[in-house]
């Protein structure tokens, strides 16, 4: 049985089939449609290369997330620690996740082969170790080539290759561990997480953590490091770590990469932020496009309306038809909008992919399609779904309320009865819904109410200031037009004619610069800081555990090699035991009856002291005053501490510290605070004293340099007469780190590019807005007799002025808004940016002209019979 | 209101329309003349006075009350045609007939077509269409709920002579066909020459009524002392 469709909705999929073929419902078609491509690509394709350059740098810990403890956590819940984790539970939790699971123990312990030793880090992992980057070894000391590899087998260990001579030994030999016997299986050339820290440079032996407990190296009183690693796509690792941050007691640490301080994790925060700024950009500039569209929507059909109404057409036979329309235009838009998005995602990733860690797809098997296309996730579907019907309801509501409102009369008297001189607080009234809505979106994509509402609230501001501002300017322009030729003179007349549409189109096009120019600006600020980060002359290798009397020959070595390096820095072992009079020793013992001891530097653990008569390089003091050198200051014993530590313990100029240096206890004031940028790589410290009171103390030495590839050899040599000094190479470290910076500079830019075209679209959408009125304005001119030429040049000429305007103020905006990000977002140096403001008046004038005039090249062209006719 | 004077548009207004009469309203712009015909029609409400329609006190009756007495008794030609762009001749005939949930909406519609001489172009959009071919399409749409009473507020406004005579016709034509009351509102006073009564404004006020012909009595259409502010 065929069911009764209503005439209602009869009437209204066919206006639509109708409008659709004929183009009429393109502009608003296409701005859902770049709504929700711009917010589906951008989502699916920033979330994927957020995951990927993580799973790139993940490899730094060898996982997504690190559980660490200094407590080895229980199977089960003990009865005593109702609270505690257990786990099992943790288990069950990450398998439930699908989040894979490694372990690790940590400890220092002598190695021996026969009578020779040696002090060494034993490294127990699980087999499933590491679940991020490459384990690689090679299993002759021969420079072949270097094997993936997960644990050693039972009774078998890997190790550095310096061991090898340390102990006289080699592949195929037996060490002894503890209380158990191992053969050396291969030569560890790559481990994952190894650290990153100068100070903790002992010889690496990863052994398989099965065989732990036939070391016996487990005792109680042990100083072990226990940690748990676990990776998973980032939803999942996500709602792990809600469940489990609550659960955490002090000694135990769930960080990832990015809460390290390091250069990486730095760049990855800001690239984070970067890529989910641009994304907000979309967002915003596909509001404004919708916006656009809607409005333009609702007065193309006010007289369809009114002939509905004049032929009897009921208010809800209306209100259904108009709704069904929208909603199916909107539908429609949607699916289209995410075919779009979803091949502009596909494209973007194969623009890409040699950039990108292929490893990355074929880590989750999920990820990837039979066909090679990389599957974006339920998370950009949902948020672009989201995007398009919000979009599509909040900002059209209005408009299209008003047009089922419209007046039967204008059947009678014409178009646009719409009162004008609506009053403010009604305006107001309206863009309550669209506002909300946009902060909405705004909230749901960026998680962060702040940084949504001072977006919006500033968008409103700016947008306040840049109306009257335009209003200004166009009315200059038109004073200086009268005196220029007669198409300026006409372009301009119009432009200030027209100066409530204008400038409301002004401010969009002005916004769409204005956030162009912005992510451009920030992009290129972004890139050099990173390139500065790491110089050429980067440090890539350190010198450690320098003797006092191989202090001087060192020194020479590198002045004779050229090799540039930073100061020799000395290093004394003491530990802080009391600020003021408050014992430290005490907290840590009580800490330890809790349960906690997370060896977080500073705190219960030996640190390294240093003395320096200036301020190093990288450091600022930021209160208190360093040292001078005359010898009333230089005489009093003084100690200068670093900004976190001082704030972890509560510690301010003019405190006193006392140190236990061997076996002497040394008390000296506090008198400066440093910041020390510990992204820079050469030796850091967190507390440093004036010559006064360390100088005679006994130390080893410290620095780090950069070496060239061709004195590797020569400091090598050099270096073998002074087996005492260990060498710790960090190229590849820096290798890798620049390779993943340069990984999120092309994300970067692939980002840029959909920003650059959402804005573009919304130039047109609003270009194309106007179409009708100036149509009518043609039909006129052409009518009373003006030549095509003056017609085409004074239509050039106002967009071209219309897009330098705007050009303009977007600079002065974006550099408003670039300083507020730059100080407040990214945390990094403000600066600005004149020649941008050429750009961007250039870039406005140029494109704005071209649209306009290609929109209207076909009006222009039209015989003045076929204007008339159209425009009656 | 303007600057705080009353305008009065219309001024006592008595005027009734018998059944199957045609009736021309003339009179300089700005005479008030459509005003009248939004306010016979219903699209428009009198500040004060009393209107009929079909015996229905449209005065009394809300916006939704007198779009069903519109839709149940009253067909329209506009001087702009106001065709909906982007539906095609057929579907522009057809709308009326559909809104009164007339299930032979697409058959009377075609009929129609033909009577007006577009049958071949009942697939065109207005925009493919001349301004006599258009206005055409506009009076099969007028005809096709066979309205009691048709409003053509100067429907050759926009014609040269040659179709305004053609439209003149077939405007008459059909509606001697259908019986049908005829309001219309003209500058044009050739057309309104072929109406049987003729009544002149000027100033919102009914100054010249005249009858051509005897006419049928039935009162359908009355407005009573119409005032507008």
């Amino acid at each position: 049985m065929k069911l009764p469709v209503p005439n209602w909705a009869k009437q209204s999929v066919r206006l639509l089939t109708h409008e659709l073929k004929r183009g009429e419902l393109t502009i608003i078609v296409l701005a859902i449609v770049l709504g929700v491509a711009s917010v589906f690509s951008l989502t699916g394709f920033s979330g994927k290369i957020k995951q990927a350059l993580l799973n790139e740098s993940t490899t730094f810990i060898a996982a997504d997330r690190v559980l660490q403890t200094s407590r080895e956590i229980p199977f089960q819940k003990q009865t005593s620690e109702p609270d505690a984790l257990s786990f099992d539970e943790i288990s069950k939790r990450s398998q439930a996740l699908n989040v894979k699971q490694a372990e690790q123990v940590l400890m220092s312990s002598m190695v021996f082969a026969g009578d020779v030793m040696a002090l060494v880090e034993v490294q127990a992992v699980s087999s499933s170790y590491p679940l991020r980057g490459d384990l690689l070894v090679r299993y002759s000391s021969k420079k072949n080539k270097s094997i993936k590899v997960n644990a050693p087998e039972l009774g078998t260990v890997y190790i550095e290759e310096k061991l090898l001579s340390l102990l006289k030994v080699s592949i195929g030999d037996v060490i002894e561990i503890g209380e158990s016997s191992f053969v050396i299986k291969a030569i560890a050339e790559q481990i994952p997480d190894a650290s990153f820290s100068v100070f903790t440079s002992g010889v690496k032996v990863i052994l398989n953590l099965a065989d732990l407990n036939k070391t016996q190296l487990v005792q109680p009183g042990s100083r072990l490091t226990y940690k748990y690693l676990f990776s998973g796509d980032i939803d999942a690792m996500h709602s792990l770590t809600q469940w489990l941050n609550p659960q955490l007691n002090d000694s135990q640490r769930w960080y990832d990469i990015q809460s390290k301080q390091s250069p990486l994790a730095n760049a990855l925060n800001k690239a984070e932020k970067y890529l989910s700024l641009a994304s907000l950009l979309g967002i915003i500039l596909a509001a404004v496009a919708v916006s656009v569209a809607s409005r333009r929507y609702a007065q193309r059909h006010q007289n369809n309306v009114g002939v509905y109404k004049a032929m009897g057409a009921s208010l809800s036979h209306i209100r259904k038809m108009y709704y069904l329309h929208w909603s199916l235009l909107s539908f429609f838009s949607i699916l289209l909008g995410l075919l779009v998005g979803y091949i502009l995602a596909q494209l973007g990733f194969h623009a890409i992919k040699d950039y990108l860690p292929v490893e990355f797809t074929i880590d989750s098997a999920s990820d990837i399609s039979f066909t090679g296309l990389i599957t974006l996730g339920f998370y950009p579907f949902i948020i672009a779904v989201f995007t398009g019907l919000l979009c599509a309801l909040a900002f059209a509501i209005t408009p299209l309320k008003e047009l089922i409102a419209t007046s039967q009369l204008v059947v009678i008297r014409g178009r646009n009865l719409k009162p004008t001189n609506q009053k403010t607080i009604v305006r107001l009234r309206q863009s309550v819904i669209p506002l909300s809505a946009l902060i909405l979106l705004l909230f749901v994509f960026s998680n962060d109410l702040m940084l949504s509402a001072s977006l919006l609230i500033g968008g409103i501001i700016v947008s306040g200031l840049l109306l009257i501002f335009g209003r200004v300017l166009m009315k200059v322009t038109r004073n200086i037009g009268t005196k220029a030729g007669a198409s300026w003179h006409l372009a301009l007349a119009n432009l200030q004619r027209r100066a409530q549409e204008n400038s409301v189109q002004l401010v969009s096009f002005t916004i769409a610069i204005n956030l162009l120019l912005m992510i451009i600006v920030i992009r290129s600020a972004l890139l050099s800081e990173w390139q500065a980060q790491l110089p050429d002359q980067t440090p890539n290798l350190f010198l450690v555990n320098i003797a006092q009397n191989q202090v001087d020959s060192v020194e020479q070595f590198l002045e004779q090699q050229d090799i540039s390096a930073s100061d020799l820095y000395a290093v004394i072992r003491g530990r802080l035991t009391a600020i003021n009079s408050d014992k430290i020793s005490k907290n840590v013992s009580k800490e330890r009856m809790d349960g906690s001891d997370n060896g977080r530097k500073g705190v219960g653990r030996e640190l390294n002291l240093t003395w320096r008569a200036s301020l190093p390089n990288e450091n600022t003091v930021i209160q208190g005053k360093w040292w001078q050198s005359e010898l009333a200051d230089a005489n009093i014993p003084q100690v200068s501490i670093e900004k976190t530590l001082a704030k972890r313990l509560d510690i301010n100029v003019g405190d006193s510290l006392t140190f236990q240096l061997g076996s002497e206890v040394i008390t000296v004031p506090v008198t400066s605070i440093r910041e020390v940028n510990w992204q820079s790589m050469q030796p850091n410290f967190y507390m440093i004293f004036n010559p006064k009171v360390l100088a005679d103390y006994p130390a080893s030495f410290i620095s780090s340099l950069h070496v060239p590839l061709d004195k590797k050899v020569p400091l090598q040599e050099f270096l073998s007469a002074y087996p005492t000094i260990s060498v710790i190479d960090v190229d590849a470290m820096i290798l890798q780190l620049r390779k993943v910076i340069e990984q999120v500079s092309k994300a970067v830019e692939f980002i840029l590019v959909l920003v650059i075209f959402a804005a573009c679209l919304v130039l047109v959408a609003q270009v194309q807005a106007s179409m009708e009125e100036r149509e009518r304005e043609i039909a006129i001119l052409r009518t009373i007799g003006a030549k095509g030429t003056l017609l085409r040049n004074s239509i050039l000429l106002e967009f071209v002025a219309l897009g330098a305007i705007a050009g303009l103020m977007a600079s002065v905006a974006m550099e408003l808004t670039v300083y507020l990000l730059q100080s407040n977002l990214f945390k990094m140096q403000t600066s600005f940016h004149f020649e941008y403001w050429f750009f961007g008046i250039f870039a406005g004038a140029s494109f704005v002209g071209l649209v306009g005039l290609l929109s209207c090249w076909r009006l222009l062209n039209m015989s003045s019979v076929t204007l008339i006719r159209r425009t009656m | 209101m303007l600057e705080g004077k009353q305008l009065t548009l219309l001024q006592d207004i008595n005027l009734a329309v018998s059944t199957g009469e045609t009736i021309a309203i003339v009179g300089s712009s700005g005479s008030g003349k459509t005003t009248l015909l939004s306010i016979l029609a219903g699209l428009d409400l009198p500040s004060e006075g009393e209107v009929y329609l079909k015996k229905k006190p449209l005065h009394q009756l809300n916006e939704e009350q007198r779009s069903q007495v519109r839709s149940e008794h009253v067909g329209f030609i506009f001087q702009q045609f106001l065709l909906i762009s982007s539906l095609t001749a057929l579907e522009n005939v057809m709308l009326p007939a559909e809104l009164a949930n007339d299930d032979n909406a697409q058959q009377q519609a075609l009929d129609l077509l033909a009577q007006v001489g577009l049958s071949e172009r009942a697939n065109h959009f207005p925009a493919q269409l001349s301004g006599g071919e258009q206005q055409r399409v506009a009076i099969a749409r007028a005809f096709i709920t066979k309205p009691d009473v048709l409003f053509a507020d100067e429907p050759t406004g926009n014609l040269d002579r040659e179709t305004s005579t053609y439209i003149t016709d077939l405007l008459f034509d059909l509606n001697t066909r259908y019986g049908t009351t005829l309001v219309l509102v003209t500058h044009d006073l050739t057309l309104a020459e072929r109406c049987q009564r003729r009544v002149e404004m000027q100033g919102g006020r009914l100054i010249d009524d005249q009858y051509v012909n005897d006419i049928n009595t039935e009162q359908s259409c009355a407005v009573k002392k119409v005032e507008i502010i």
